[in-house]
């Protein structure tokens, strides 16, 4: 196989080439690399080396974004061969910043970093309800929640969403991981989420481990 | 030795012996708090912005804000959103809305007043404009404007060099009217693990319009703060670099640990740092962080004060203790026989 071609796709997402990884991923498939293999082996490598990155201060966040919106170029091409190959996401999360929070820098690199891993993300946005939260698991049957809060007066959001998870009798069916500026691993463990977080890449990370251990059930 | 507010704000920052700290808040207080407090018994008509700070018993001091935008600037259509939406946006809806002419930016009798309430002695003053991360955010949106790095470089330059040429009239008119005692620019380029952008960014969108505006603010002896939550560890170099006399807030929240700071940058002076986050456990916790504080109070130019504003879980009477633990420590910060350096203005 066609390694070089694989790093090069990797390089280029790193450096936020959009164009070029596309051209390149369709080169990758008209070479006849499996689209899985050309997923994981660039689009998802590379992605973890600028999250690494990121998390060590080696590159910042427009570094991030732009390498995002490259993989994602590359994941335009690669969805519908996915598909057609019969190739599934991963799993499925619903992310947000909770009721009353618009922060979103946060929660958008998140969500850019679980979908490098080939995750769906279903994003709701700033300021979003429980009842928002609890419907859109249902109806895309997440397996994964991911709640970002920036303010302490909003932290309680996330106990809020928790709360109606289990209202809703989903609560077994999902992960809750909760994250953003004043949340600590003392504050997840408090309100009974599953995971914490300090930053984006580990959060990618979390979210594969956490999904693939809810679908083994 | 008595000083007035203003007198004793500058000496401070010029390392020379003062009577006490300045004792001040630096930000608005958070209309949430502000609600909470009239609720546990602040009386409505103390509950302003200048009302507040004479209530508690602070120094007065006051913010003068302005911006190169005018009404005729479009709004943006909603939350974190920008007002441009293609490149051609700036030249043909944006740019002819902005930089008022000076005359017209200040009410008449403006500056006399200013000059007034100098005169009694009573008020610390400061000037604020949004700074060369934030201004060029306003314009293209929170998340676009961190693209615009790699997608719009050129015109994220020419952006702040049109600004940083009005900033340049702007100082000039303003301070050869009234010295005012700081001024700071609103950045907020930080976040919990470091700053957003990396110091090439810095170096190349931000730092040459900062070496532009900041000798002519230094001309008329204004000092010169940077507005930057988040951990500023590595961004306080960087803006050390092109000029700055000092930062705030400092936020403890985010891991920021002014000692290290006074090491590395003993000439810059630090407002804020004291944990907003331990307020709401009452006088003993607000003693101890104080504690942490005082020997960097005593060595440095560390103006102890709220790390951003007070948040809405700290009740008026827990405010009061911190206020009066406050005053406490200031009398402990008098820098006598202290060896310690002057901000870049005053050298
Ligand atoms: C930028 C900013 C804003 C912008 C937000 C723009 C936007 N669209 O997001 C604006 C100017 C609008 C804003 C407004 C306000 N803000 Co603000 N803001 C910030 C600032 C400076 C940076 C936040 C940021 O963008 N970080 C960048 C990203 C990359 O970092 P992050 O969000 O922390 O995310 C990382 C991790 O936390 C983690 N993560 C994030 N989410 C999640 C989720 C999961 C599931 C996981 C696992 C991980 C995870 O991964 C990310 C990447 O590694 C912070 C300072 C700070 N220390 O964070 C203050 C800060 C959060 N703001 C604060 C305040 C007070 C406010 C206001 C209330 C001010 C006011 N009085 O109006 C308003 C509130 C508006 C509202 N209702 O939400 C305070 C909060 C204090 C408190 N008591 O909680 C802070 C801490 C500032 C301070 N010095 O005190 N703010």
């Amino acid at each position: 196989m066609n390694t070089e071609l694989l790093n090069e796709i990797s390089e280029k997402l790193q450096r936020g080439k959009a164009k070029d990884v596309s051209a390149l991923v369709n080169q990758a498939l008209e070479e006849g690399i499996a689209p899985d293999v050309i997923l994981n082996d660039a689009l998802v490598v590379g992605m973890n080396i600028v999250g690494e990155k990121f998390r060590s201060n080696e590159v910042f966040v427009p570094e991030v974004l732009v390498a995002a919106r490259a993989m994602n170029a590359g994941l335009k091409i690669l969805n519908p061969v996915l598909a057609d190959a019969g190739v599934e996401p991963i799993g499925t999360a619903v992310i947000c910043t909770v009721k009353g929070d618009m922060h979103d820098i946060g929660k958008n690199l998140v969500r850019m970093m679980i979908e490098g891993q080939g995750i769906k993300c279903v994003d709701l946005g700033v300021d979003a309800a429980p009842e928002a939260v609890v419907a859109a698991v249902k109806e895309n049957n997440a397996q994964l929640v991911c709640l970002s809060a920036l303010l302490t007066t909003t932290m309680g959001g996330q106990r809020d969403v928790i709360e109606a998870l289990c209202e809703a009798g989903i609560r077994d069916t999902v992960r809750v991981m909760v994250g953003g500026a004043p949340v600590t691993k003392e504050w997840a463990d408090d309100i009974g989420a599953d995971c914490y977080t300090l930053d984006a890449a580990s959060a990618a990370k979390e979210a594969k481990r956490l999904i693939l251990e809810m679908k083994k059930g | 030795m008595k000083l007035t507010a203003s007198e004793r704000f500058r000496r401070y920052l010029a390392g020379e012996e003062v009577d006490r700290m300045p004792v001040i808040e630096w930000a608005p207080w958070w209309n949430l708090t502000v609600e909470r407090w009239k609720s546990d018994g602040l009386p409505a008509e103390h509950a302003g912005y200048e009302a507040l700070q004479a209530y508690f018993g602070l120094d007065k001091c006051l913010q003068t804000s302005v911006s190169c935008k005018t009404a005729q600037t479009p709004a943006p259509p909603g939350h974190g959103l920008g007002i441009m939406e293609e490149e051609d946006d700036y030249d043909n809806t944006v740019r002819p809305t902005l930089f008022p002419a000076y005359e017209t930016m200040f009410p008449a009798g403006f500056f006399d007043a200013l000059q007034a309430s100098r005169d009694r002695g009573d008020t610390i003053r400061f000037f604020t404009v949004e700074g060369f991360f934030w201004y060029p955010r306003t314009l293209f949106g929170i998340e676009n404007h961190l693209y615009s790095f790699y997608d719009y470089p050129e015109l994220y330059k020419r952006i702040c060099n049109e600004y940083a040429d009005w900033l340049v009239g702007l100082f000039h008119y303003v301070f050869s009217r009234f010295r005012f005692d700081f001024m700071s620019f609103a950045e907020d380029m930080s976040y919990n693990n470091g700053p957003m952008i990396s110091r090439a960014a810095f170096d190349e969108f931000l730092a040459p319009f900062y070496r532009k505006v900041i000798p002519v603010i230094h001309e008329y002896g204004v000092p010169v703060f940077i507005d930057s939550d988040g951990d500023i560890t590595l961004a306080v170099d960087w803006y050390a670099d092109v000029g700055a006399d000092g930062m705030f807030p400092l936020e403890r929240q985010a891991g920021v640990d002014v000692s290290l700071y006074l090491d590395k940058q003993p000439d810059m002076a630090f407002i804020g740092h004291f944990d907003k986050m331990c307020m709401k456990f009452g006088a003993d916790a607000i003693r101890a962080e104080f504690e942490r504080i005082l020997p960097s109070m005593q060595r440095g130019k560390v103006i102890a004060s709220v790390d951003h504003q007070t948040p809405p879980d700290v009740p008026l009477d827990t405010y009061r203790d911190y206020v009066a633990l406050l005053r406490e420590y200031a009398e402990m910060a008098t820098h006598k026989d202290t060896e310690i350096s002057a901000c870049p203005v005053y050298r």
